[in-house]
């Protein structure tokens, strides 16, 4: 009855520039391309890995942080199981922003105990000399908005961005696993397929 | 203001049982009222007004079982203080991040009156009004009793539960069955999911007996073999999905995706009908495509020859018409590009073009000058500018940079990117800039080589484009309307696929429309496809149908491969870079010809490509035979002038 999620859909959220596209894919193919286009529309990535002997299909979904395009990014939050809050950490604006953010995702993503949701904040771009938000200020902020881990990665560098991701996996299944024994009985009960690996993987 | 109102289901003596907390005061409250089920303005909505309610004059002026009574539909004070929690927690919002209500409460039909605040209010807040359409489940449980939980799709509203004391449950649920579809769930036998795919379909049946909608049915005396074909096809989705119940259990994200954007893009689920009359395109017979072919690109010796010694160009539909079949070649492009974007008229001479030009520069700087005089001080207190900034700045860095015209740091052509945004943010401060924009400017900044000629035929590109980037979106919402419709013409079987893939909408084509194809193709190609696109030939929208002819191409993988969802926006998003403009171009040319050349083409078709208008359009080879399309008609092409129909004017009309 409690089998384990084999896919996982994670999605990234955050100001525009802030380096949502190239952490997916310094994580998803390890490279970095400093003049990658800025996303339009949405766009996402697989990514599969083993968790405790069993193999897990990550789902990373990355979207257009304007404003505007905010009512065509929204209906993909739906059936999230991990959100990645993400700012830059020479841009203080896309750190005020974060709980703007959340809330969005919370609204708009249809989670049932915002509370017990996993978000995992990451501040990118540690590389850059020039901080305009600090790192105490960050873990503060996630430790006020529900303890969320923080990490401070650089997808230019690499730092951080495969343990950032673990993290979420690991979160969104602990998440999964709670919800398994306490299911209300007016809930219907989910369980989704893997799908295809090859039809879906890049 | 009075609406008529239908009533299709009424029960009394349906109780609540608010839990203490919700009970406030009242504690071990039993609230009892009438479950009705309504049908207004054709949308059929579920109902409950507890007892005091439904006799309180000021809700109700006349409250008859008459199923042709009026009855007044002024206010709903209980719906109102209901869903106040979540309006707050919407306002909040709205204050801090200007959130557009674009899912809940979007078809709540209380109007705020005056006078809610009677003493009447404490027990009318369990009233509520539900369009059918909004419910997702319905889950029956007993307890000596039955009593029914429903759940909305917009997760954040929750009904309380309708326990039927004097029985009726069944009857009700019998009632919706007329209305949308009730599917068991199978991890809960009790709980059943609501689908409504088939609205259209149980409607248009209901108008079949109905006098007052004769259209269906004199449509049917006249061409029975179009209209049942139509209906067909609708029964053919309803009953897929009915079979595939569990299937989609296992795959509700992406369904749940396609469900809200099929709210952001409103209209798609039964666009087929446009008019009164229930217009049914169905599977006509195109006929076969004509193979066309592409010509070389226009030289310069060509376009020199077409000047005048006043530098008029002469036989413009013979030039439009070149460019059409071949494009230009890259020197003639600086030139070529002012004309067909409208910067310069056709007709005008070098001397007048002087003086354009010279009005243009003064215009242009007086605008730049406009943003590069605000001091630090001032932009602190301007945040919209700022804004704007910031993000140019953003993607002026990430705009088209292996191009050796932008590549490098401090390349002059991202200083010119800037400024001209900036600029561009001082001539329409409205729009100001929008993600996308800086894609649209990039190729023509490059064949320009020139900061003032740049800008202003950027400007008459963004009077194509600008319905894509407003606020509301419409420009998008009213193409993949349009690009929905032509596919289902063009290909029926591809079309229910995508439909049942919860794709029918077309988000996948989202980029691809927001910045006409920039980044599916080689910039070189791109500009290649832009100076086709201006030239307004063969038909309006061409560009639609560029996406019908890239989707021929792809139906095929996406079929065999049986892609869901997901799959196909990853499919359509990883073909960047990988298409043939001039392949595409052929085959979308072959299209406009095998659709032009179909009889009884159906309305919406026709007024989508232009056809109504002048019933001429290129034959292959016929150079000159092009009319001529007017700089305002390019506007039309992104939905600017069509004719705007109200949002829902396609469910009203089907269903009323």
């Amino acid at each position: 009855m409690t089998a384990r999620k084999s896919l996982l859909k994670v999605i990234l959220l955050g100001d525009g520039g802030v380096g949502k596209s190239s952490i997916m894919n310094r994580y998803v193919t390890n490279k970095f391309d400093a003049h990658l286009f800025h996303t339009i529309g949405v766009e996402f990535l697989n990514k599969t890995l083993e968790v405790d002997g069993s193999q897990v299909t990550l789902q990373i979904w990355d979207t257009a942080g304007q404003e505007r395009f905010r009512s065509l990014r929204t209906p993909f939050y739906r059936g999230s199981d991990c959100c990645l809050l993400t700012f830059s950490v020479d841009d203080n604006q896309s750190f005020l922003n974060l709980s703007n953010w959340k809330k969005e995702f919370i609204y708009y993503a249809d989670v049932k105990e915002p509370e017990n949701f996993p978000f995992v904040v990451l501040g990118n771009k540690v590389d850059v000399t020039e901080r305009q938000v600090s790192a105490e200020e960050a873990r503060m902020w996630c430790q006020e908005n529900g303890d969320y881990p923080y990490f401070e990665t650089s997808a230019k560098d690499a730092t951080n961005v495969a343990v950032a991701f673990e993290e979420a996996v690991h979160r969104a299944l602990a998440a999964d696993d709670k919800a398994d024994h306490l299911i209300p009985t007016d809930t219907v009960k989910l369980h989704r397929k893997p799908r295809s690996a090859t039809a879906c993987c890049s | 203001m009075a609406e008529l109102l239908k009533v299709i289901f009424e029960h009394e003596g349906i109780f609540l049982h608010p839990s203490p907390d919700e009970g406030g005061p009242e504690q071990d409250l039993l609230v009892s009222g009438t479950l009705r089920v309504l049908e207004k303005d054709a949308e059929i909505l579920v109902e409950y007004r507890p007892l005091e309610d439904s006799v309180d004059p000021s809700n109700m002026l006349c409250a008859g079982q008459d199923s042709s009574s009026v009855v007044e539909w002024a206010q709903c004070p209980g719906e109102k203080s209901q869903s106040r929690q979540q309006l707050e927690t919407q306002q909040s919002y709205e204050t801090e991040w200007d959130m557009v209500n674009a899912i809940s409460f979007r078809k709540k039909n209380c109007t705020n009156g005056e006078g809610s605040l009677n003493h009447s209010q404490e027990r009318s807040r369990w009233a509520f009004s539900v369009n059918i359409s909004d419910l997702k489940s319905i889950t029956v449980k007993d307890e000596g009793w039955t009593f029914l939980i429903l759940k909305l799709k917009d997760a954040f509203s929750s009904l309380p539960a309708l326990h039927f004391h004097q029985g009726g449950s069944k009857d009700f649920l019998d009632c919706l069955r007329r209305f949308a579809l009730l599917t068991e769930c199978p991890e809960d036998k009790t709980c059943l999911m609501v689908s409504t795919p088939n609205r259209a379909l149980s409607q248009s049946f209901e108008n079949l007996l109905d006098d007052n909608n004769f259209g269906l049915v004199h449509k049917f005396k006249r061409d029975p073999y179009v209209a049942t074909l139509g209906s067909f096809s609708k029964v053919t989705n309803y009953i897929y999905d009915a079979l595939r119940g569990a299937e989609e259990q296992q795959q509700r994200p992406p369904e749940e995706v396609a469900d809200l954007l099929g709210e952001v893009i409103p209209g798609l689920e039964i666009n087929q009908q446009e008019e009164p009359g229930f217009e049914v395109i169905t599977r006509i017979d195109l006929g076969a495509r004509p193979r066309v072919s592409r010509a070389e690109p226009l030289s310069a010796d060509d376009w020199s020859k077409h000047q005048d010694p006043e530098g008029r160009m002469k036989d413009e539909a013979t030039l439009r018409q070149k460019i059409f079949k071949g494009g230009l070649c890259h020197a003639v492009r600086k030139e070529a590009w002012k004309f067909l974007l409208g910067y310069y008229p056709w007709s005008s001479t070098l001397e007048e073009r002087k003086s354009v030009l010279k009005a243009k520069t003064d215009e242009y700087f007086r605008m730049k000058l406009q943003w590069k005089s605000i001091s630090e001080e001032q932009e602190r207190r301007n945040s919209r500018l700022r804004d704007y900034r910031s993000l140019i700045e953003k993607d002026v860095n990430r705009t088209d940079r292996t191009n050796r015209f932008y590549e490098g740091l401090n390349n002059p052509g991202l200083t010119l990117l800037h400024d001209i945004l900036m600029t561009y943010c001082m001539y329409d401060f409205d729009l100001g800039y929008v993600q996308g924009m800086s894609d649209l400017l990039s190729p023509i900044l490059y064949v320009m080589e020139n900061e003032v000629d740049a800008f202003w035929c950027f400007v008459s590109f963004m009077d194509q484009m600008h319905q894509n980037f407003e606020e509301q979106m419409q420009g998008m919402k009213t193409q993949l309307i349009q690009l929905s419709t032509l596919l289902r013409l063009l290909d029926l079987a591809f079309w229910n696929y995508l439909e049942s893939q919860e794709s029918g909408y077309l988000y996948f084509c989202f980029r691809w429309l927001l910045i006409r194809f920039k980044r599916e193709l080689s910039f070189q190609d791109v500009l290649r496809l832009w100076e086709v696109m201006w030239t307004g030939l063969p038909c309006q929208n061409f560009h639609l149908l560029i996406c019908c002819a890239i989707l021929d191409s792809e139906k095929q993988k996406i079929m065999e491969e049986n892609y869901g969802f997901n799959e196909i926006l990853k499919h359509i998003n990883e073909l960047a870079m990988k298409l043939d403009v001039e392949e595409i171009l052929q085959k979308a040319e072959g299209i406009c010809l095998q659709i032009h050349s179909c009889k009884d083409l159906p309305h919406s078709i026709s007024s989508i490509l232009g056809f109504d208008a002048k019933r001429q359009v290129p034959n292959q080879a016929g150079l000159g035979g092009a009319p001529r399309p007017a700089p305002q008609q390019d506007a039309c092409s992104n939905g600017h002038c069509r004719e705007s129909r109200p949002q829902n004017s396609c469910r009203g009309v089907s269903t009323s």
